[in-house]
């Protein structure tokens, strides 16, 4: 086969896949639920974060593998975006291991951190507005998608303040009034009252959601701070209880490790 | 290239830092201390935020030492094939993989425990979930 040839064959198997590419990608979009007023239907049962922990390794590795097949990728996590105070304050609480950690003091995690935590969500969508029940501490979220703003009397909350409004096939949840008792990512990933969450909710295909979430916090951050995730379709799943303060034993260790770890004793 | 190691440090240190159930590994547990230890189990605590099971090991010399675990919490459990008073009962004779605590002599995180008859399940998470 000669080069000129060669390039013809590959510039058309190119052109298949990418055809097949964007059949494969409408036909998906086409096939997800809707509501009678045409927008997707992000009702169910969903998981997302560290899968393997809550499924296990090998469940977990066959959504991988799933993934890998659909090419269905994220883009690469972006380390926290903190000012010098704002970093500062994360390597005090990283020093100390996560002993601070509000969610191994059972918290209620904020938002996003509450989504990502390995335990279930199930999304029930209505006309006007969407609900967000989390397995993880009983918590709930209200997100009203009828044109209204947020309320004007808030109080600092774990989870915040959320209205929605649909772009498009995204549901688009504004999140504020937070206050200071939450982590966002993980160990030492604080912020300030003036956080401000905007959450993007792409249900993408039959079986998966796009969840893309940009952070801001004119206290700590130096820019925004994004994230994503793919949440999954869990058809046969159900919310269990997680009553967290059942039998808290890390409190007291916590509290031992303080008296006697002198790594701890700052 | 440093710039980029340096991003790629990050982003490791992320990714760590978010696969945590409840706590940070590293606030208790030891990933540098690995223990395997074999006895009876004596009680499980089937409780939230993690389950705790116990069991006496009988060393060389014959002594015993009540030795105690932490695992995933129930849900998790559940999840993955556990039932409760069935996968893991007193009386029991098991060996527990997992890493020691900081603290407490014998106190540790459980990853896997093996069962008389060979076979295995998941017990906890991997060391150094949570963070450093």
């Amino acid at each position: 086969m000669t080069d000129v040839v060669k390039t013809r064959a590959a510039t058309a198997a190119l052109l298949i896949a990418l055809v097949l590419a964007v059949a494969s990608a409408q036909k998906s979009a086409s096939k997800i639920p809707r509501m009678a007023d045409g927008k997707p239907d992000l009702t169910g049962v969903w998981i997302t974060g560290a899968l393997q922990l809550l499924i296990g390794e090998d469940e977990a590795r066959k959504i991988q593998q799933a993934d890998a097949a659909a090419a269905r990728t994220l883009p690469p996590p972006e380390p926290a975006p903190y000012n010098a105070e704002g970093e500062r304050q994360r390597q005090y609480f990283l020093s100390r291991r996560g002993i601070d950690d509000p969610m191994a003091r059972c918290f209620i995690s904020g938002v996003p951190r509450i989504t990502t935590r390995p335990l279930p969500f199930q999304i029930i969508q209505m006309k006007d507005q969407v609900l967000i029940l989390y397995e993880a501490h009983h918590a709930f979220r209200i997100i009203p998608t009828d044109g209204r703003k947020h309320p004007d009397d808030l109080e600092p909350s774990f989870l915040g303040d959320s209205v929605g409004h649909w772009e498009g096939d995204t549901l688009v949840v504004d999140v504020i009034g937070f206050n200071t008792k939450t982590w966002l990512a993980g160990v030492g990933t604080i912020h300030s009252e003036k956080l401000h969450v905007v959450e993007r909710y792409t249900r993408d295909s039959v079986d998966t959601v796009r969840y893309d979430v940009t952070m801001e916090d004119p206290e700590f951050f130096t820019k925004p701070w994004h994230e994503h995730e793919i949440f999954r379709l869990r058809p046969h799943e159900r919310l269990r209880e997680y009553e967290c303060i059942e039998n808290n034993e890390d409190l007291l260790r916590f509290e031992k490790l303080l008296q006697t770890d002198p790594t701890l004793r700052k | 290239m440093k710039q980029l190691l340096a991003a790629a440090a990050c982003a490791v240190v992320l990714l760590t830092v978010r696969v945590a159930a409840h706590h940070s590994f590293a606030a208790e547990y030891d990933a540098n201390q690995p223990v395997t230890v074999s006895g009876t189990v004596t009680k499980i605590d089937w409780t939230n935020p993690h389950i705790h099971f116990y069991i006496d090991v009988k060393d060389v010399s014959g002594t015993l030492t009540a030795w105690k675990f932490e695992g995933y919490p129930p849900n998790m459990l559940v999840r993955q094939g556990w039932k409760r008073d069935v996968t893991l009962k007193p009386g029991d004779v098991v060996t527990v993989y997992g890493w020691k605590a900081r603290e407490d002599q014998a106190l540790g995180a459980a990853r896997e425990i093996t069962f008389a008859d060979g076979h295995k399940m998941t017990a906890g998470p991997p060391a150094g979930t949570g963070g450093r």
